[in-house]
């Protein structure tokens, strides 16, 4: 779960690799592929296209490399180029049919489970559920927000830098976010208690 | 810690501060945590609740194994040394650029396969020599120095810095230094001597903690597989911050020192697992004045708190006395030739007072000497 804010090894290996030293760009694209193919796969659950989508990325960062900003935060800056990459993909693909790239553009999935050992009663359970629940029906730029905060703990800026927005504009969903997410309504309480009874 | 008092479970959930305490807890926010919930016990059952969802809550990421990722990671290297290749054989040409399409790309791609995995991985090791006599050619790169030798090896850099590396150390930078900052990466242990060069300050990132000063000398100690780095100060200031403050890059773009000031004789200890730095004397400070103004450490019927001021500036470092209790402790003692901490022994011993260090600072308990 810890991130590191600035990390010393990834602008060695990002400066190196942008002078051309083949060893830095393929340990980069090795030290970050696992996190690029989690997020990649939150826009597409075709499992070989995320792959494909990472493979021209780095291909594109080689040949543009000398035009790369040698100062730049490397975790976020691959983050939005595949973010951008795979949205222009996504949207060529499905170009012809108006209503299918609809339905990729509401795509952002996370998936959640309980992890039984930490649940000591039905109400915490109950509440874990509701609260997993609120998250999946968030509007997609909200859950990618509150998945890029919460759960790859990222800041503010760069979560502005990685879906091309404002800083402004990552506060406004994150709070929108937030506040649905709290909304803990008596009814949907019972529900899931009685969800929980049942099953 | 007021505005948590009227928290609600989900509060607490989506509240950053609580988080980072439940995912990464350090002394300090446990300090403050169990410090609040003694003084609001009635919040208890709420934070129990948050923490248990918390941790309960797991995201489901897709698997990926390291074969797959590495046999992507092997096509796209393979893909750029060909591409090299290719654009140097055409370099002749007005439009080198290749793959400039998808097409052209997925063309490539197809070339590949049809190379065959056997011949391809051999061509991989034949073409990465030629690329690392290409790095050289570059203005400005990388080296990396180690030390294998069984005493200590001495570096100058090209702004005529120099580096003491111990046995065993490794030292990594640009050579020559290149844009607005000199930065060294270290690991093991050395001393360095810093050239003075306000405009660009100096760096050293080693384990984790980064030292920055403006021209100065120090030692630092980043043992591989040690989880502490140690950060001695000879003359001059420096700041040291770590890698992890979400404030390092500003910290190391500014021109300014900022993070923890170290002063001549302080010392910083960075232990990796406990996110924390600790401030202290180095084991044997030195006397920092130069001889010609070193004032005599003889003293006749002189208020111990003169001994002290005079003791603090020899040695750059900070004695806190309460000065009108110890004004009336007369001391006549010669300290000549000992260590700060006998002299500080001798003189607290005839003054009835004791010291602590704290902080980098000397701190000295006294109740006066009036009777």
């Amino acid at each position: 779960m810890k991130s590191t804010p600035f990390s010393v090894e990834d602008r060695m290996l990002w400066q190196n690799f942008l002078v051309g030293d083949v060893r830095s760009f393929e340990k980069l694209m090795s030290d970050h592929f696992r996190l690029l193919f989690r997020y990649g796969s939150k826009f597409s659950k075709d499992r070989e296209f995320v792959k494909d989508s990472i493979q021209d990325l780095f291909m594109m960062l080689w040949e543009k490399r000398d035009n790369l900003n040698p100062e730049a935060a490397v975790k976020p800056y691959l983050m939005a180029s595949l973010r951008r990459l795979m949205h222009r993909q996504l949207s060529e693909r499905t170009g012809q049919g108006g209503q299918a790239s609809q339905e990729v553009e509401n795509y952002f999935a996370v998936e959640f489970s309980v992890e039984e050992q930490y649940i000591a009663d039905e109400v915490t359970t109950a509440r874990s559920l509701h609260i997993q629940n609120l998250i999946s029906t968030l509007p997609r730029r909200q859950k990618e927000v509150v998945y890029l905060k919460f759960f790859q703990e990222l800041s503010r800026d760069q979560i502005a830098q990685i879906m091309n927005i404002t800083p402004q504009t990552v506060s406004n969903l994150l709070q929108i976010a937030i506040r649905q997410m709290k909304e803990f309504t008596k009814e949907g309480y019972v529900l899931i208690i009685l969800w929980y009874l049942l099953f | 810690m007021n505005r948590y008092s009227d928290f609600s479970v989900e509060d607490l959930v989506w509240d950053d501060f609580f988080r980072q305490w439940i995912f990464s807890p350090t002394s300090e926010t446990n300090a403050l945590w169990n410090n609040w919930i003694s003084e609001n016990p009635e919040m208890l059952g709420k934070m129990e609740q948050a923490r248990r969802i918390l941790l309960s809550m797991r995201l489901e990421e897709p698997e990926i194994t390291d074969a797959e990722i590495n046999e992507v990671v092997r096509r796209t290297v393979g893909l750029v040394n060909v591409a090299n290749t290719a654009t140097t054989q055409l370099s002749h040409r007005k439009t080198p650029v290749l793959f400039t399409t998808w097409m052209r790309l997925a063309a490539c791609i197809a070339l590949i396969i049809l190379l065959g995995w056997t011949t391809y991985s051999v061509l991989v090791r034949k073409q990465q020599e030629p690329q690392l006599g290409q790095q050289l050619k570059a203005s400005s790169y990388f080296v990396e120095e180690t030390n294998s030798t069984s005493r200590t090896r001495q570096l100058v850099l090209s702004d005529g810095s120099s580096i003491s590396l111990a046995p065993q150390g490794r030292v990594r930078y640009r050579k020559p230094f290149h844009g607005q900052r000199r930065e060294v990466y270290l690991t093991g242990e050395a001393f360095f001597q810093i050239a003075k060069d306000p405009d660009r300050p100096f760096l050293v990132f080693a384990n984790g903690l980064i030292t920055k000063v403006l021209g100065t000398s120090f030692r630092i100690k980043a043992y591989e597989g040690v989880d502490q780095v140690t950060v001695e100060v000879k003359s001059g200031k420096v700041a040291v911050f770590t890698e992890r403050d979400p404030q390092s890059k500003k910290k190391v773009e500014d021109n300014a020192l900022q993070g923890v000031i170290l002063k001549p004789n302080q010392k910083i200890i960075y232990a990796l697992n406990e996110v924390k730095m600790v401030k202290t004397l180095v084991e044997k400070p030195e006397i920092v004045v130069p001889k010609s103004q070193i004032s005599r450490l003889d003293f006749e019927d002189t208020p111990a708190s003169e001994v002290f001021n005079t003791l603090g500036k020899t040695y750059g470092i900070d004695i806190i006395y309460d000065a009108a209790l110890l004004k009336d402790c007369p001391l006549t003692a010669v300290l000549e030739g000992l260590t700060l901490q006998d002299k500080l022994n001798i003189i607290c011993k005839a003054v009835e007072s004791s010291y602590e260090i704290v902080d980098g600072q000397v701190i000295i308990h006294s109740k006066g000497c009036k009777n």
